[in-house]
Protein backbone atom coordinates (compact mmCIF):
# COMPACT_ATOMS: atom_id res chain seq x y z
CA UNK A 1 0.00 0.00 0.00
CA UNK A 2 1.49 3.26 -0.93
CA UNK A 3 2.14 5.36 1.86
CA UNK A 4 1.51 9.07 -0.33
CA UNK A 5 -1.88 9.03 2.19
CA UNK A 6 -1.49 12.58 2.48
CA UNK A 7 -1.19 13.36 -1.41
CA UNK A 8 -4.75 15.11 -1.85
CA UNK A 9 -7.63 15.35 0.46
CA UNK A 10 -10.42 12.69 0.08
CA UNK A 11 -12.69 14.63 -1.71
CA UNK A 12 -9.88 15.49 -4.46
CA UNK A 13 -9.63 19.32 -3.47
CA UNK A 14 -5.90 19.49 -3.46
CA UNK A 15 -5.49 21.96 -0.69
CA UNK A 16 -3.17 19.80 0.98
CA UNK A 17 -0.09 20.27 3.37
CA UNK A 18 1.62 23.73 3.66
CA UNK A 19 5.91 23.18 2.76
CA UNK A 20 6.66 23.38 6.45
CA UNK A 21 4.44 20.99 7.76
CA UNK A 22 5.41 18.63 4.81
CA UNK A 23 8.77 18.70 6.03
CA UNK A 24 8.06 18.24 9.97
CA UNK A 25 6.24 14.88 8.73
CA UNK A 26 8.76 13.70 7.18
CA UNK A 27 11.83 15.08 8.89
CA UNK A 28 12.99 11.98 10.61
CA UNK A 29 12.81 10.01 7.57
CA UNK A 30 15.13 12.19 5.23
CA UNK A 31 17.74 12.06 8.16
CA UNK A 32 17.54 8.22 8.24
CA UNK A 33 18.17 7.93 4.65
CA UNK A 34 19.94 10.67 3.77
CA UNK A 35 18.66 11.09 0.24
CA UNK A 36 15.33 13.09 -1.23
CA UNK A 37 13.85 13.56 -4.36
CA UNK A 38 11.85 16.40 -5.04
CA UNK A 39 9.71 16.31 -8.01
CA UNK A 40 8.06 19.43 -8.74
CA UNK A 41 4.55 19.64 -11.27
CA UNK A 42 3.07 22.32 -12.49
CA UNK A 43 -0.38 22.15 -14.74
CA UNK A 44 -0.49 24.37 -17.12
CA UNK A 45 -3.60 25.93 -17.72
CA UNK A 46 -6.02 24.29 -14.75
CA UNK A 47 -7.07 28.01 -14.27
CA UNK A 48 -7.66 28.84 -17.91
CA UNK A 49 -10.73 25.82 -17.16
CA UNK A 50 -11.85 27.25 -14.63
CA UNK A 51 -11.67 30.75 -16.73
CA UNK A 52 -13.92 28.85 -19.20
CA UNK A 53 -16.11 26.49 -17.70
CA UNK A 54 -16.31 27.38 -14.28
CA UNK A 55 -14.94 26.40 -11.27
CA UNK A 56 -17.74 23.26 -10.52
CA UNK A 57 -15.85 21.58 -13.88
CA UNK A 58 -12.35 22.98 -12.68
CA UNK A 59 -13.33 21.01 -9.52
CA UNK A 60 -13.80 17.81 -11.25
CA UNK A 61 -10.58 17.59 -13.00
CA UNK A 62 -9.02 18.12 -10.13
CA UNK A 63 -10.39 15.05 -8.90
CA UNK A 64 -9.97 13.01 -11.80
CA UNK A 65 -6.38 14.63 -11.40
CA UNK A 66 -6.00 13.58 -7.97
CA UNK A 67 -6.99 10.56 -9.18
CA UNK A 68 -5.23 9.54 -11.99
CA UNK A 69 -1.97 10.65 -10.37
CA UNK A 70 -3.01 8.34 -7.01
CA UNK A 71 -3.57 5.54 -9.84
CA UNK A 72 0.00 6.09 -11.59
CA UNK A 73 2.11 6.44 -8.35
CA UNK A 74 0.90 3.51 -6.77
CA UNK A 75 2.62 1.22 -9.67
CA UNK A 76 5.62 3.31 -10.17
CA UNK A 77 9.02 3.83 -8.73
CA UNK A 78 7.40 6.65 -6.97
CA UNK A 79 5.32 4.41 -4.58
CA UNK A 80 6.86 4.90 -1.77
CA UNK A 81 6.95 9.06 -1.60
CA UNK A 82 6.21 10.29 1.82
CA UNK A 83 3.97 13.30 1.16
CA UNK A 84 2.73 15.46 -1.48
CA UNK A 85 2.00 19.46 -1.08
CA UNK A 86 0.49 21.94 -3.02
CA UNK A 87 3.07 25.19 -3.55
CA UNK A 88 2.08 28.43 -4.33
CA UNK A 89 -0.90 27.93 -6.55
CA UNK A 90 -3.31 25.08 -6.50
CA UNK A 91 -1.93 24.37 -10.56
CA UNK A 92 1.76 23.55 -8.78
CA UNK A 93 2.80 20.08 -6.92
CA UNK A 94 5.36 19.02 -4.90
CA UNK A 95 6.46 15.50 -4.01
CA UNK A 96 8.77 14.38 -1.50
CA UNK A 97 9.92 10.89 -2.62
CA UNK A 98 12.01 9.90 -0.15
CA UNK A 99 13.58 5.81 -1.45
CA UNK A 100 12.90 3.11 0.33
CA UNK A 101 16.58 1.37 2.01
CA UNK A 102 18.57 -0.13 -0.54
CA UNK A 103 17.03 0.94 -3.33
CA UNK A 104 18.64 3.84 -5.60
CA UNK A 105 17.06 7.19 -6.50
CA UNK A 106 15.38 7.24 -9.82
CA UNK A 107 18.16 8.54 -12.45
CA UNK A 108 17.07 11.90 -14.55
CA UNK A 109 16.22 9.39 -17.60
CA UNK A 110 13.88 7.09 -15.50
CA UNK A 111 12.06 10.54 -14.14
CA UNK A 112 11.79 12.03 -17.87
CA UNK A 113 9.93 8.98 -18.97
CA UNK A 114 7.67 8.38 -16.09
CA UNK A 115 6.92 11.83 -16.21
CA UNK A 116 5.95 11.99 -19.97
CA UNK A 117 3.72 8.64 -19.08
CA UNK A 118 2.04 10.29 -15.93
CA UNK A 119 0.79 13.44 -18.36
CA UNK A 120 -0.01 10.75 -20.86
CA UNK A 121 -1.89 8.76 -18.01
CA UNK A 122 -3.92 11.95 -16.58
CA UNK A 123 -4.65 13.34 -20.07
CA UNK A 124 -6.42 10.34 -21.04
CA UNK A 125 -8.09 10.27 -17.68
CA UNK A 126 -9.72 13.46 -18.30
CA UNK A 127 -10.15 12.71 -21.94
CA UNK A 128 -12.43 9.84 -20.73
CA UNK A 129 -14.27 11.55 -17.88
CA UNK A 130 -14.24 15.21 -19.44
CA UNK A 131 -13.65 14.99 -23.27
CA UNK A 132 -10.87 15.51 -25.81
CA UNK A 133 -11.18 19.10 -26.10
CA UNK A 134 -10.42 19.69 -21.95
CA UNK A 135 -8.03 17.11 -22.06
CA UNK A 136 -6.03 18.96 -25.06
CA UNK A 137 -6.07 22.51 -23.15
CA UNK A 138 -3.59 21.10 -19.96
CA UNK A 139 0.10 20.80 -19.98
CA UNK A 140 1.86 18.78 -17.59
CA UNK A 141 5.32 20.23 -16.72
CA UNK A 142 7.77 18.58 -14.43
CA UNK A 143 11.26 19.14 -12.55
CA UNK A 144 13.04 17.52 -9.87
CA UNK A 145 16.05 17.75 -7.81
CA UNK A 146 17.59 15.36 -5.82
CA UNK A 147 19.65 16.33 -2.51
CA UNK A 148 21.96 14.08 -0.31
CA UNK A 149 21.20 15.52 3.04
CA UNK A 150 23.68 17.27 5.16
CA UNK A 151 22.99 17.68 9.01
CA UNK A 152 25.44 21.08 8.47
CA UNK A 153 23.00 22.91 6.91
CA UNK A 154 18.99 23.50 8.25
CA UNK A 155 16.94 20.72 6.40
CA UNK A 156 14.18 23.50 5.66
CA UNK A 157 16.65 25.44 3.79
CA UNK A 158 17.90 22.18 1.79
CA UNK A 159 14.46 21.65 1.02
CA UNK A 160 13.85 24.83 -0.14
CA UNK A 161 16.81 25.23 -2.61
CA UNK A 162 15.85 22.00 -4.27
CA UNK A 163 11.99 23.20 -4.71
CA UNK A 164 13.46 25.57 -6.32
CA UNK A 165 16.03 23.49 -8.24
CA UNK A 166 13.42 21.47 -9.25
CA UNK A 167 10.55 24.19 -10.62
CA UNK A 168 13.48 26.17 -12.70
CA UNK A 169 14.53 22.85 -14.41
CA UNK A 170 10.59 22.16 -14.72
CA UNK A 171 10.34 25.85 -16.65
CA UNK A 172 12.89 24.60 -18.82
CA UNK A 173 10.93 21.57 -19.55
CA UNK A 174 7.64 24.83 -20.19
CA UNK A 175 10.14 26.85 -22.51
CA UNK A 176 11.44 23.81 -24.59
CA UNK A 177 8.02 22.98 -25.10
CA UNK A 178 6.70 26.30 -25.65
CA UNK A 179 9.92 26.60 -28.28
CA UNK A 180 8.39 23.52 -30.19
CA UNK A 181 4.65 25.21 -30.01
CA UNK A 182 5.84 27.83 -31.40
CA UNK A 183 7.80 26.11 -34.65
CA UNK A 184 4.20 24.35 -35.02
CA UNK A 185 2.70 27.52 -35.19
CA UNK A 186 5.15 28.59 -38.00
CA UNK A 187 4.71 25.04 -39.84
CA UNK A 188 0.65 26.15 -39.67
CA UNK A 189 0.62 29.13 -40.56
CA UNK A 190 3.06 27.95 -43.64
CA UNK A 191 0.76 25.61 -44.56
CA UNK A 192 -2.35 26.88 -43.78
CA UNK A 193 -2.68 23.62 -41.45
CA UNK A 194 -6.04 24.06 -40.33
CA UNK A 195 -9.15 22.86 -40.21
CA UNK A 196 -13.09 23.89 -39.02
CA UNK A 197 -15.30 22.45 -36.84
CA UNK A 198 -18.60 24.36 -37.45
CA UNK A 199 -20.73 24.03 -34.46
CA UNK A 200 -24.40 23.82 -34.85
CA UNK A 201 -26.39 26.89 -33.10
CA UNK A 202 -30.02 26.28 -32.82
CA UNK A 203 -33.31 27.72 -31.95
CA UNK A 204 -34.76 26.54 -28.42
CA UNK A 205 -37.98 26.15 -29.37
CA UNK A 206 -37.83 23.69 -32.27
CA UNK A 207 -33.87 22.77 -32.67
CA UNK A 208 -33.93 24.06 -36.30
CA UNK A 209 -30.75 24.82 -37.13
CA UNK A 210 -30.27 28.69 -36.99
CA UNK A 211 -26.28 28.91 -37.73
CA UNK A 212 -22.71 27.56 -36.97
CA UNK A 213 -19.99 28.91 -34.81
CA UNK A 214 -16.71 28.21 -36.86
CA UNK A 215 -13.80 26.96 -34.19
CA UNK A 216 -10.57 26.83 -36.07
CA UNK A 217 -8.69 23.48 -35.23
CA UNK A 218 -4.67 23.18 -35.74
CA UNK A 219 -3.91 19.51 -37.96
CA UNK A 220 -0.61 19.43 -36.13
CA UNK A 221 -1.53 17.66 -32.44
CA UNK A 222 -0.46 20.32 -30.22
CA UNK A 223 -2.09 23.14 -32.23
CA UNK A 224 -5.53 21.25 -31.64
CA UNK A 225 -7.27 23.43 -29.26
CA UNK A 226 -7.97 27.27 -30.98
CA UNK A 227 -6.94 28.34 -27.10
CA UNK A 228 -3.85 26.71 -27.03
CA UNK A 229 -2.85 28.02 -30.80
CA UNK A 230 -3.87 31.59 -29.88
CA UNK A 231 -1.85 31.64 -26.67
CA UNK A 232 1.23 30.95 -28.77
CA UNK A 233 0.43 33.41 -31.54
CA UNK A 234 -0.07 36.03 -28.95
CA UNK A 235 2.90 35.28 -26.77
CA UNK A 236 4.99 35.47 -30.52
CA UNK A 237 3.34 38.25 -32.04
CA UNK A 238 1.97 36.12 -34.82
CA UNK A 239 -2.04 36.39 -33.54
CA UNK A 240 -3.21 38.76 -36.90
CA UNK A 241 -1.55 35.95 -39.20
CA UNK A 242 -3.48 33.18 -37.35
CA UNK A 243 -6.88 35.13 -37.22
CA UNK A 244 -6.19 36.19 -41.19
CA UNK A 245 -5.96 32.33 -41.28
CA UNK A 246 -8.67 31.29 -39.53
CA UNK A 247 -11.09 33.99 -40.97
CA UNK A 248 -10.91 32.98 -44.15
CA UNK A 249 -10.77 29.08 -43.97
CA UNK A 250 -13.77 29.58 -42.18
CA UNK A 251 -15.43 31.85 -44.56
CA UNK A 252 -14.28 29.63 -47.85
CA UNK A 253 -15.68 26.85 -46.46
CA UNK A 254 -19.10 28.51 -45.57
CA UNK A 255 -20.46 28.39 -49.32
CA UNK A 256 -20.74 24.50 -49.00
CA UNK A 257 -21.94 24.50 -44.94
CA UNK A 258 -24.60 27.26 -44.68
CA UNK A 259 -28.38 26.61 -46.20
CA UNK A 260 -30.57 29.77 -46.97
CA UNK A 261 -31.03 31.80 -43.65
CA UNK A 262 -28.67 30.35 -41.95
CA UNK A 263 -25.68 32.63 -40.08
CA UNK A 264 -21.64 31.84 -40.05
CA UNK A 265 -20.34 33.29 -36.46
CA UNK A 266 -16.69 33.76 -36.18
CA UNK A 267 -14.75 34.48 -33.17
CA UNK A 268 -12.93 37.43 -33.77
CA UNK A 269 -10.74 39.35 -30.81
CA UNK A 270 -11.34 43.51 -30.59
CA UNK A 271 -7.47 43.33 -31.10
CA UNK A 272 -7.78 42.02 -34.59
CA UNK A 273 -9.88 45.30 -35.14
CA UNK A 274 -6.37 47.19 -35.23
CA UNK A 275 -4.84 44.93 -38.08
CA UNK A 276 -5.16 47.12 -41.23
CA UNK A 277 -5.60 43.64 -43.00
CA UNK A 278 -9.22 43.06 -40.78
CA UNK A 279 -11.97 44.59 -43.25
CA UNK A 280 -14.66 43.97 -45.26
CA UNK A 281 -12.68 44.35 -48.87
CA UNK A 282 -9.60 41.56 -47.35
CA UNK A 283 -12.56 39.05 -46.65
CA UNK A 284 -13.87 36.98 -49.39
CA UNK A 285 -17.59 37.13 -48.04
CA UNK A 286 -20.65 38.05 -50.62
CA UNK A 287 -22.89 38.11 -48.58
CA UNK A 288 -21.74 40.15 -45.28
CA UNK A 289 -26.10 39.79 -43.88
CA UNK A 290 -24.96 36.19 -42.96
CA UNK A 291 -21.98 36.51 -41.05
CA UNK A 292 -21.55 37.34 -37.40
CA UNK A 293 -18.59 38.64 -35.77
CA UNK A 294 -18.53 37.14 -32.33
CA UNK A 295 -16.22 39.61 -29.93
CA UNK A 296 -15.04 38.17 -26.67
CA UNK A 297 -15.81 40.00 -23.42
CA UNK A 298 -12.79 39.11 -21.65
CA UNK A 299 -10.46 40.93 -23.65
CA UNK A 300 -10.00 44.37 -22.37
CA UNK A 301 -11.03 47.37 -25.28
CA UNK A 302 -8.15 49.34 -25.10
CA UNK A 303 -9.52 52.52 -27.47
CA UNK A 304 -13.17 52.61 -27.26
CA UNK A 305 -14.48 55.25 -29.45
CA UNK A 306 -12.54 53.86 -32.10
CA UNK A 307 -13.38 50.27 -31.45
CA UNK A 308 -16.87 51.73 -31.90
CA UNK A 309 -15.76 53.22 -35.38
CA UNK A 310 -14.37 49.92 -36.55
CA UNK A 311 -17.64 47.55 -35.27
CA UNK A 312 -19.56 50.16 -37.24
CA UNK A 313 -18.02 50.29 -40.51
CA UNK A 314 -18.69 46.60 -40.80
CA UNK A 315 -21.86 46.98 -39.34
CA UNK A 316 -22.87 49.63 -42.17
CA UNK A 317 -22.09 46.55 -44.95
CA UNK A 318 -24.19 44.50 -43.00
CA UNK A 319 -22.40 41.92 -40.65
CA UNK A 320 -24.01 41.30 -37.26
CA UNK A 321 -22.30 41.40 -33.87
CA UNK A 322 -22.42 38.94 -30.70
CA UNK A 323 -20.98 39.46 -27.52
CA UNK A 324 -19.62 36.35 -26.75
CA UNK A 325 -18.40 34.73 -22.80
CA UNK A 326 -21.12 37.22 -21.66
CA UNK A 327 -21.89 37.34 -18.08
CA UNK A 328 -18.15 36.30 -17.16
CA UNK A 329 -16.73 39.18 -15.51
CA UNK A 330 -18.41 41.83 -13.09
CA UNK A 331 -19.04 44.27 -15.57
CA UNK A 332 -22.79 43.65 -15.83
CA UNK A 333 -24.73 44.48 -18.47
CA UNK A 334 -23.58 48.04 -19.62
CA UNK A 335 -20.62 47.03 -21.22
CA UNK A 336 -23.05 44.59 -22.89
CA UNK A 337 -25.19 47.29 -24.32
CA UNK A 338 -22.07 49.63 -25.48
CA UNK A 339 -21.78 47.27 -27.95
CA UNK A 340 -24.99 47.23 -29.21
CA UNK A 341 -24.67 43.35 -29.92
CA UNK A 342 -27.45 41.67 -32.30
CA UNK A 343 -26.65 38.33 -29.98
CA UNK A 344 -25.50 37.66 -26.55
CA UNK A 345 -23.68 34.43 -26.43
CA UNK A 346 -23.83 33.45 -22.45
CA UNK A 347 -20.65 32.74 -20.58
CA UNK A 348 -20.82 28.58 -20.07
CA UNK A 349 -19.90 28.77 -16.83
CA UNK A 350 -23.36 30.15 -16.03
CA UNK A 351 -24.69 27.27 -17.95
CA UNK A 352 -22.89 24.72 -16.37
CA UNK A 353 -24.78 22.94 -14.22
CA UNK A 354 -27.84 26.03 -14.67
CA UNK A 355 -30.56 23.13 -14.02
CA UNK A 356 -29.77 22.86 -9.96
CA UNK A 357 -28.06 26.33 -9.15
CA UNK A 358 -30.89 28.78 -8.50
CA UNK A 359 -28.46 32.02 -9.01
CA UNK A 360 -27.43 31.28 -12.38
CA UNK A 361 -31.42 30.91 -13.44
CA UNK A 362 -31.35 34.01 -11.95
CA UNK A 363 -28.44 35.45 -14.03
CA UNK A 364 -29.79 34.16 -17.18
CA UNK A 365 -33.58 35.21 -16.34
CA UNK A 366 -31.80 39.24 -16.49
CA UNK A 367 -29.70 38.58 -19.37
CA UNK A 368 -32.75 37.11 -21.13
CA UNK A 369 -35.14 40.13 -19.99
CA UNK A 370 -31.95 42.50 -21.48
CA UNK A 371 -31.51 40.81 -24.45
CA UNK A 372 -35.52 41.30 -25.86
CA UNK A 373 -34.88 44.78 -24.42
CA UNK A 374 -32.00 45.03 -26.62
CA UNK A 375 -33.66 43.18 -29.45
CA UNK A 376 -30.87 41.13 -29.26
CA UNK A 377 -30.84 37.04 -29.30
CA UNK A 378 -29.43 35.55 -26.55
CA UNK A 379 -27.50 32.23 -26.90
CA UNK A 380 -26.91 29.61 -24.33
CA UNK A 381 -23.26 27.82 -25.38
CA UNK A 382 -22.44 24.65 -23.79
CA UNK A 383 -25.28 22.70 -23.02
CA UNK A 384 -24.65 19.31 -22.58
CA UNK A 385 -27.73 17.64 -20.53
CA UNK A 386 -31.27 17.42 -21.04
CA UNK A 387 -32.13 19.12 -17.52
CA UNK A 388 -29.82 21.82 -19.12
CA UNK A 389 -31.46 21.96 -22.09
CA UNK A 390 -34.91 22.27 -20.13
CA UNK A 391 -33.94 25.09 -18.30
CA UNK A 392 -32.31 27.82 -20.40
CA UNK A 393 -35.83 26.67 -22.76
CA UNK A 394 -37.97 27.69 -19.54
CA UNK A 395 -36.09 30.86 -18.91
CA UNK A 396 -36.87 31.89 -22.40
CA UNK A 397 -33.04 31.64 -23.99
CA UNK A 398 -33.32 31.90 -27.83
CA UNK A 399 -30.95 30.17 -28.67
CA UNK A 400 -28.23 27.44 -27.96
CA UNK A 401 -25.18 25.34 -28.70
CA UNK A 402 -23.89 22.40 -27.18
CA UNK A 403 -23.37 18.33 -27.31
CA UNK A 404 -26.34 17.43 -25.91
CA UNK A 405 -28.11 18.66 -28.88
CA UNK A 406 -25.40 18.07 -31.53
CA UNK A 407 -22.58 15.29 -30.37
CA UNK A 408 -19.18 16.28 -31.57
CA UNK A 409 -18.10 14.88 -34.71
CA UNK A 410 -15.86 12.44 -34.66
CA UNK A 411 -11.95 13.86 -34.36
CA UNK A 412 -10.16 14.20 -37.69
CA UNK A 413 -6.82 12.55 -37.92
CA UNK A 414 -4.10 14.74 -36.61
CA UNK A 415 -0.68 15.10 -37.76
CA UNK A 416 2.52 14.54 -35.42
CA UNK A 417 4.43 16.94 -34.73
CA UNK A 418 7.72 17.61 -37.49
CA UNK A 419 10.91 16.55 -36.08
CA UNK B 1 -41.47 19.14 22.06
CA UNK B 2 -40.24 20.11 18.76
CA UNK B 3 -42.17 17.85 15.92
CA UNK B 4 -39.28 17.32 13.20
CA UNK B 5 -39.82 15.35 9.81
CA UNK B 6 -37.24 12.84 9.64
CA UNK B 7 -37.27 12.75 5.68
CA UNK B 8 -36.60 16.48 5.70
CA UNK B 9 -33.20 17.42 4.87
CA UNK B 10 -31.82 19.15 8.17
CA UNK B 11 -31.01 23.17 7.74
CA UNK B 12 -28.42 25.36 9.94
CA UNK B 13 -29.62 28.89 9.64
CA UNK B 14 -26.28 31.00 10.46
CA UNK B 15 -27.10 35.07 11.79
CA UNK B 16 -26.04 37.17 14.04
CA UNK B 17 -29.56 38.73 14.73
CA UNK B 18 -30.74 36.52 17.12
CA UNK B 19 -34.32 37.82 16.76
CA UNK B 20 -33.79 36.94 12.92
CA UNK B 21 -32.40 34.15 13.52
CA UNK B 22 -35.38 32.56 16.17
CA UNK B 23 -37.95 33.67 13.30
CA UNK B 24 -36.33 31.49 10.73
CA UNK B 25 -35.88 28.75 13.12
CA UNK B 26 -39.22 28.51 14.40
CA UNK B 27 -41.10 29.59 11.17
CA UNK B 28 -39.33 26.17 9.57
CA UNK B 29 -39.32 24.22 12.44
CA UNK B 30 -43.36 24.56 12.48
CA UNK B 31 -43.02 23.00 8.92
CA UNK B 32 -41.03 19.91 10.19
CA UNK B 33 -37.78 20.67 9.37
CA UNK B 34 -34.90 19.74 11.87
CA UNK B 35 -33.07 23.06 12.48
CA UNK B 36 -30.09 24.23 14.18
CA UNK B 37 -28.89 28.36 14.41
CA UNK B 38 -25.62 28.99 14.52
CA UNK B 39 -24.90 32.81 15.41
CA UNK B 40 -21.76 33.84 13.66
CA UNK B 41 -19.38 32.35 11.28
CA UNK B 42 -17.19 30.85 13.40
CA UNK B 43 -19.94 29.43 15.72
CA UNK B 44 -21.48 28.32 12.29
CA UNK B 45 -17.72 26.45 11.16
CA UNK B 46 -18.09 24.41 14.37
CA UNK B 47 -21.69 23.03 14.06
CA UNK B 48 -21.44 22.55 10.22
CA UNK B 49 -18.71 20.09 11.38
CA UNK B 50 -21.05 18.41 14.17
CA UNK B 51 -24.66 19.07 12.87
CA UNK B 52 -23.59 18.21 9.31
CA UNK B 53 -26.69 19.82 8.27
CA UNK B 54 -28.15 18.93 4.28
CA UNK B 55 -29.11 23.12 4.51
CA UNK B 56 -27.56 26.04 5.21
CA UNK B 57 -29.47 29.10 5.30
CA UNK B 58 -26.81 32.22 5.60
CA UNK B 59 -26.71 36.00 6.38
CA UNK B 60 -23.73 37.81 4.46
CA UNK B 61 -23.31 40.87 6.56
CA UNK B 62 -21.69 39.39 10.18
CA UNK B 63 -19.13 40.36 12.45
CA UNK B 64 -15.89 38.16 11.98
CA UNK B 65 -15.92 35.70 9.20
CA UNK B 66 -18.74 36.74 6.66
CA UNK B 67 -21.32 34.51 4.76
CA UNK B 68 -19.29 35.06 1.35
CA UNK B 69 -16.18 33.11 3.63
CA UNK B 70 -18.21 31.00 5.56
CA UNK B 71 -20.03 29.59 2.17
CA UNK B 72 -16.25 29.23 0.60
CA UNK B 73 -14.74 27.20 3.65
CA UNK B 74 -18.27 24.63 3.77
CA UNK B 75 -18.02 24.15 -0.04
CA UNK B 76 -14.94 23.58 -0.28
CA UNK B 77 -15.02 21.23 2.63
CA UNK B 78 -15.00 17.74 1.83
CA UNK B 79 -19.07 17.68 2.45
CA UNK B 80 -19.37 20.74 0.26
CA UNK B 81 -20.82 18.66 -2.48
CA UNK B 82 -23.86 17.49 -1.15
CA UNK B 83 -25.15 20.66 0.85
CA UNK B 84 -27.01 23.53 -0.51
CA UNK B 85 -26.06 27.17 0.65
CA UNK B 86 -29.16 29.61 0.15
CA UNK B 87 -27.51 32.96 0.89
CA UNK B 88 -29.72 35.56 2.82
CA UNK B 89 -29.30 38.95 1.62
CA UNK B 90 -29.72 41.44 -1.14
CA UNK B 91 -27.91 40.43 -4.31
CA UNK B 92 -29.33 42.83 -6.57
CA UNK B 93 -26.85 43.86 -8.89
CA UNK B 94 -24.74 41.50 -11.73
CA UNK B 95 -22.39 42.11 -9.78
CA UNK B 96 -23.16 40.72 -5.94
CA UNK B 97 -24.88 37.28 -7.57
CA UNK B 98 -21.58 36.97 -9.58
CA UNK B 99 -20.05 37.29 -6.12
CA UNK B 100 -21.93 34.58 -4.86
CA UNK B 101 -21.68 31.95 -7.61
CA UNK B 102 -18.09 32.38 -6.86
CA UNK B 103 -18.48 31.41 -4.00
CA UNK B 104 -20.19 28.22 -4.53
CA UNK B 105 -23.71 29.42 -2.92
CA UNK B 106 -26.42 27.57 -5.08
CA UNK B 107 -29.46 30.16 -4.12
CA UNK B 108 -30.60 32.88 -2.26
CA UNK B 109 -33.27 35.16 -0.56
CA UNK B 110 -33.67 38.27 -0.68
CA UNK B 111 -33.69 40.84 2.05
CA UNK B 112 -35.99 41.72 3.63
CA UNK B 113 -37.89 38.63 2.79
CA UNK B 114 -41.38 37.15 3.39
CA UNK B 115 -41.59 33.37 5.22
CA UNK B 116 -43.40 32.43 2.63
CA UNK B 117 -41.27 32.84 -0.07
CA UNK B 118 -38.05 31.87 2.51
CA UNK B 119 -40.09 28.78 2.42
CA UNK B 120 -40.54 28.67 -1.46
CA UNK B 121 -36.79 28.65 -1.64
CA UNK B 122 -35.94 26.25 0.82
CA UNK B 123 -38.18 24.04 -0.66
CA UNK B 124 -36.92 24.04 -4.13
CA UNK B 125 -33.50 23.38 -2.73
CA UNK B 126 -34.53 20.35 -0.77
CA UNK B 127 -36.55 19.19 -3.89
CA UNK B 128 -33.05 19.10 -4.96
CA UNK B 129 -31.27 17.26 -2.59
CA UNK B 130 -34.09 14.85 -2.87
CA UNK B 131 -33.68 14.23 -6.64
CA UNK B 132 -29.73 13.96 -6.08
CA UNK B 133 -30.26 11.30 -3.54
CA UNK B 134 -33.35 9.18 -5.50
Amino acid sequence: MPNYRRLFRGDGTPKVPTVSSAIDSVRQAIQDRKELLVIYFNFDRYTKIEEIYGWEKLDEILHTTSAAIREFLATSPFASSEVMVNFTNDDDFVLFHIPPANIAVPNADVITDLTAKLHQHIAHRIEEEHGEDIASLFDTFVGSAHIHYDPKIRLERQIYRAIRDAASSSNSVEQREFARKAADLRETLRTGGLYIDYHPIVVTETQEIFGFEALARGTLKSMRRPEVMFEVAEQTDMIWELSRLCRNTAISGMKEKLTRNQLLFINVDPHDFTDPMFTDMDMDVTDPTKVVLEITERTAIRDYPKFRGRLKEFRDRGYRFAVDDAGSGYAGLGSIANLEPNFIKLDISLINCIDVNFIKQSLVEKMVGFGNDQNAMVIAEGVETAEEYETVKQLGVHLVQGFYLHPPEPERPVKATPA
Amino acid sequence: MKMTDPSLPSILVVDDNEDNANIIRDYLEARGYPISVAYDGDEAMAMFGSVKPSIVLLDVMMPGRDGWQVCREMKASPMGRDIRVIMVTALQDWMDKRQALETGADDYVEKPFELAKLASVVERNAAQLAQKTR
